[in-house]
């Protein structure tokens, strides 16, 4: 009969944490906070939604809602590239 | 055992064990979430001489931020959620504190200040109604010939929203004991002892000691008060009928009640979007005030 293994496996190994760095994927960028990938995706979306609400407020009359698109778009890369 | 161990560690046992929890949400959260997200850009009422639905892009958002009845209703309910909340709050963590001490009768008293929880919304807001009715509760009548004070909800918003804040604070405060009193029980004696030793007054344990062992708890508590706020619309409704005329309709009330957001699925649906959206961006900047980590703090 075969002998089973009462090793556990073993865990791999902690990934080694940077300078600055809470976990492997939280990071400190320009934001007053630590984020991760989706913390910095939503508050791209709020930042999208928000824009657009105000600007169909105030804004529209004067300029069309795809300048709004790309103003936020472009937020959005830059909190998500560097927040 | 090893067998086992890395078979319960194996991705593929936790996905499976998940499974059910996220056929339920996906079925009952996230699709109607999303039917919700494609009917904001129709234009669907069923009073239309046309059947069916016809796109209309931003058109209902567009109406919305133009509809001076809804931003009203939007900064009443903001103004409900922030006073009902902090109130409750306060209340609630000196009640908990109170009830960490050994007093005669605690028991009884715990037992009836928790009673407000037990009691279904609508029937709290029929209670307060039969309180504040002019010509019939006993409120305006004690307040008219004890102090002279002209107290009517159905005249005057101002009353009919502190009335509100009141009711709402008496039947969830309560709750906010439980849990801060849950969170109390939870802190170690240690590092109060040893901050008292150290010379800490009062106010300096509950501010650098008491305070931030409460924070997750406290957090949890707001976010599912102001969840709750945000969409009152039972008490508050059969309290006051969202009167004086619409000068105290939430947005769940105007969502309910308005003729044009009730039957036009289409702009009934972006206002619950937009709903929800406000209690997002209010728990998220909540939850950077309360718990978001700066840089250079260690975690």
């Amino acid at each position: 009969m075969k002998e089973k293994n009462l090793t556990p496996t073993p865990r791999p190994p902690a990934p080694i944490k940077r300078e600055g760095e809470l976990s492997s994927r939280t990071r400190g960028g320009f934001l007053p906070f630590h984020t991760n990938a989706f913390d910095r995706v939503f508050i791209g979306v709020v930042i999208l939604i928000g824009i657009h609400l105000l600007w169909l407020r105030f804004m529209e009359p004067a300029l069309p809602i795809e300048a709004a698109t790309v103003i936020s778009l472009v937020i959005g890369y830059v909190v998500v590239r560097k927040g | 055992m090893g067998e086992y161990i890395s078979q319960m560690r194996n991705p593929r046992t936790g996905w499976l064990l998940l499974s059910p929890t996220l056929i339920i949400l996906i079925i009952f959260g996230f699709m109607p979430f999303l039917y919700v997200l494609v009917v904001g850009f129709f234009d669907w009422n069923v009073f239309a001489a046309e059947d069916g639905m016809r796109f209309n892009g931003l058109g209902n958002y567009r109406r919305l931020v133009f509809d001076d009845l809804f931003l009203l209703s939007v900064g009443l309910t903001i103004r409900f959620a922030v006073f009902a909340i902090v109130s409750e709050v306060v209340f609630g963590f000196l009640l908990a504190q109170m009830l960490t001490r050994n007093f005669p009768g605690k028991s009884i008293f715990r037992i009836i200040h928790t009673f407000p929880l037990m009691i279904a919304p609508i029937a709290v807001g029929a209670i307060w109604r039969l309180l504040v009715i002019p010509g019939f509760g006993p409120v305006p009548f004690v307040l008219d010939r004890w102090f002279d004070f002209t107290y009517q909800i159905g005249t005057y918003p101002d009353q009919a929203l502190a009335t509100s804040v009141i009711m709402d604070v008496w039947h969830w405060t309560p709750f906010v004991t439980l849990t801060m009193l849950a969170g109390l029980s939870a802190i170690p004696r240690e590092p109060v002892e040893q901050a008292k030793v150290d010379g800490a007054n009062r106010l300096q344990v509950f501010w650098y000691v008491t305070l931030p062992f409460l924070r997750p708890v406290l957090l949890t508590t707001v976010f599912i008060r102001i969840m709750d706020a945000i969409r009152t619309v039972d008490e508050v409704w059969m309290l006051a009928g969202g009167g004086p005329g619409t000068r105290f309709t939430g947005i769940y009330i105007w969502r309910v009640t308005s003729p044009g957001a009730s039957a036009d699925w289409g702009y009934g649906s972006s206002i619950s979007l937009i709903t929800l959206y406000l209690t997002i961006v209010l728990c998220w900047l909540l939850f950077i005030a309360i718990s978001g980590r700066r840089k250079g703090e260690v975690e």
